[in-house]
């Protein structure tokens, strides 16, 4: 009897290891899928749980996404990153939109020591001094940078006007970015205006940013808002053009802006589904994506989404294993990743340095014009 | 114990020292225990419930045991974590952090330990509070709540401007995490035992006379403006601390952090505990807090006999309203209503007639 006893307990230790062998990988996702981020949280999510369906395995073993929303509140999104790694002893974790929110999770990932890939946090201050944060995107002093050489060297845009939401952290960093960029390379800013988050009328600093007489507007806002700017400029008689952000990048805006948005340019990601000649990941992305949501486009956030997951699961090939500190040791070494946003190398402060896309909205449609290399 | 009146009422008075004590030193065992075995997401967990169970106390001060409707207390706190955060950074973070414009040079080099930022975070809060009161409790009831409420959102405005002093909307990050356990409790106390002593004493009934009838009250003598801005005051000292410990629990703050629902969730936190209840604010404290992490489970997708459920983002959200309305609903006071934890709880059949409104029911 004791021996059969023992017999079953080995038998039951031994399946027991089999099991932990077979454990799945888990990558946690912290994102604002409900909130006032909602929008661009949700689509991530979309993003990221596509990229689970087409890899569902790494080293031979299964990958399970743990998701929790973060509500877009830093208190909820510093304990969302708690909770996946105390109670769900995630690997990776992925997230988020909004980098008040980043920063809120990525002190508590910091200290306990778990990677975490940022899906669309702009503001260089996120992976500032962080060991373990790192991100798809690349930040507002590149954007910024980049649009404002589109403006002067491309467009031969000489006077700029800029129109800032000042309670927006990526539309104050973006467009003083653009600012520095702008006058650095010999522009002028002859109007600087601002207004607050949620505002609706925006006559007043639409009519003084006309009377200075601007070639360019760069608006770095989010798309809603972005839209009530263009329909009010158009209204009031604006000749000049608008320039915009990745926030901008977003389906809705035509439908929103109607022929106001007609010859709206904006910097973003490079990856449309408009694109010409889309590299073999983002085709890839593309049909699937359509495939599972055929009622609606792809956009940058959902391709962000997809590409953090690649650059976790290709991080934990590299690193033939699943310990959080090995993975961050091979996420700091990617180079020249294929993902939907073109080649992804992650650079020195953590940041990805990818392409700049540029897009402008033509007959009512969103098209891809082409890209800049940093 | 069946001795003359005074006797017994003495005696019931050493036991309940002793029974507070000994409570607290078993509360304080349980932290420790806590502190050592649980992980840190539970720790953060009971550590907001300490922290929320101080901003629902100084809400409930205001609202709850003076009546006046304030839906200011995010602006204190934004303000008691920005005096903070600024306070306790070091001058190699700040210069770091201020990418846009340079930061003012006198705050440069500012920098003192956590406690003194603690105290000049609530002392700050409530000089603003003191300055808001002045013109704006001459107002009452609704008119109040809109006044504070456009107070508390000029001064997101104001931080959200004030780029070289608060960063502007970039925030603050890197803040010390000195927020931890003992500090949060250990505040909770402090902040605790002060409100007992205050409503027990004179100032106690001051304080609900002026809520329930400010002309009786005046009648009586009583300096109502002056008790309702003091009152004001000192609730906004707490908002303040309350605020600080906050920021140096999550370690970043932003101008966004304290919009109008930061507000609203201590107002539920007031109202479900009990409206002028010390123990209904941190049974709401408790409940809030716990209850919308422990929901979480309902996002998650489960399988019920082999039939897969997706998980619904925000459905948490749906339930817990739900149970705010049944609570509502059935008990219109909140879960304290007025009443306030006695030892007398347990030791009813002992002190007939000697209930002054802590028996249940």
């Amino acid at each position: 009897m004791r021996r059969l006893l023992l017999v079953v307990f080995v038998c039951l230790l031994m399946t027991g290891s089999a099991f932990a062998a077979d454990e799945p990988i888990r990558i946690g996702v912290f994102n604002c899928l409900t909130g006032q981020n909602a929008f661009g949280g949700q689509l991530e999510l979309e993003g990221t749980q596509l990229a689970l369906s087409e890899i569902p395995e790494v080293l031979g073993r299964k990958i399970e996404l743990v998701v929790v929303d973060n509500k877009s509140d830093k208190t909820e999104a510093a304990n969302a990153v708690a909770r996946l790694i105390e109670r769900d002893k995630v690997n990776a974790i992925i997230g988020t939109y909004g980098s008040a929110l980043a920063m809120a999770g990525g002190e508590v990932a910091e200290t306990a020591g778990v990677p975490v890939m940022g899906t669309s946090c702009t503001n260089p201050l996120v992976t500032q001094n962080k060991k373990y944060y790192f991100r798809a995107c690349f930040i507002d002093p590149f954007q910024g940078s980049g649009a404002a050489a589109y403006a002067y060297r491309t467009l031969n845009f000489k006077k700029a006007a800029l129109l800032i939401d000042v309670a927006n952290d990526y539309s104050v960093g973006l467009g003083n970015f653009f600012k520095q960029s702008f006058i650095s390379l010999g522009g002028e800013i002859v109007s600087e205006m601002k207004y607050n988050s949620g505002d609706q009328d925006f006559t007043a600093q639409l009519t003084e940013i006309i009377s200075k007489n601007p070639d360019i507007v760069f608006l770095p806002a989010y798309f809603a808002e972005g839209a009530i700017v263009l329909k009010q400029a158009r209204e009031l008689g604006a000749k000049f053009r608008f320039m915009g952000g990745d926030a901008m990048d977003n389906p809705e805006i035509v439908t929103l802006g109607g022929d106001a948005v007609e010859g709206f340019l904006h910097t973003t990601f490079a990856y449309d589904p408009s694109m010409k000649d889309m590299n073999p990941v983002a085709q890839k992305f593309t049909e699937s994506w359509k495939a599972k949501y055929p009622d609606k486009e792809p956009n940058v956030n959902a391709a962000l989404g997809y590409d953090a997951f690649v650059l976790v699961v290709d991080a934990i090939k590299r690193a033939g294993s699943a310990d959080p500190d090995k993975i961050r040791d091979a996420l700091e070494s990617t180079k020249d990743v294929p993902t939907v946003t073109g080649l992804t190398t992650l650079n020195a402060t953590h940041d990805a340095e990818k392409e700049l896309g540029i897009v402008e909205i033509k007959d009512g449609k969103k098209q891809f014009i082409g890209t800049i290399t940093p | 114990m069946s001795g003359p009146d005074g006797t017994s009422e003495k005696n019931i008075k050493t036991r309940d020292g002793i029974l507070t004590a000994v409570a607290a030193a078993l509360f304080a065992a349980a932290l420790w225990w806590a502190t050592k075995n649980l992980d840190g997401y539970k720790l953060r967990i009971i550590n907001l419930i300490a922290i929320n169970a101080i901003l629902g106390l100084s809400l409930n001060l205001i609202y709850g045991m003076t009546g006046m409707f304030s839906l200011g207390h995010a602006g204190f706190m934004a303000i008691g974590a920005y005096v903070s955060a600024l306070l306790i950074l070091t001058p190699e973070q700040k210069t770091m952090m201020w990418i846009l414009e340079p930061i003012a040079p006198w705050l440069l080099g500012l920098h003192t330990s956590f406690v003194v930022s603690l105290l000049a975070a609530g002392l700050i809060a409530a000089f603003f509070g003191w300055l808001v009161a002045l013109p704006v409790l001459r107002l009452g009831g609704d008119y109040l709540g809109i006044a504070t409420l456009g107070f508390s959102e000029i001064i997101r405005i104001f931080i959200t401007n004030l780029t070289p002093i608060t960063n502007g909307s970039l925030g603050l990050k890197g803040i010390p995490a000195h927020t931890d356990i003992w500090m949060s409790y250990g505040c909770l106390a402090v902040v605790l035992v002060c409100m007992v002593r205050l409503m027990k004493g004179n100032f106690g009934n001051v304080l609900r006379a002026v809520r329930d009838d400010e002309i009786a009250a005046q009648t009586m003598g009583i300096d109502t403006f002056r008790t309702r801005v003091l009152a004001f005051s000192l609730g906004c000292f707490g908002g303040g601390l309350g605020g600080a410990l906050m920021g140096n629990l999550i370690t970043t703050i932003d101008p966004k952090m304290f919009m109008i629902t930061q507000t609203y969730n201590l107002l539920m936190i007031v109202v479900v505990g009990g409206l002028g209840s010390i123990t209904g604010s941190i049974v709401g404290a408790v409940v809030v807090t716990t209850m919308l992490e422990w929901l979480r489970f309902v996002e998650n997708p489960v399988s019920i006999g082999g039939i897969d459920i997706p998980g619904i983002p925000g459905m948490r959200m749906v339930i817990f309203s739900l149970l705010l309305i049944i609570v509502i609903i059935f008990r219109r006071e909140g879960i304290m209503g007025m009443r306030e934890f006695s030892w007398n709880w347990f030791f009813h059949e002992r002190t007939p007639g000697k209930t002054v409104g802590g028996g249940p029911r």
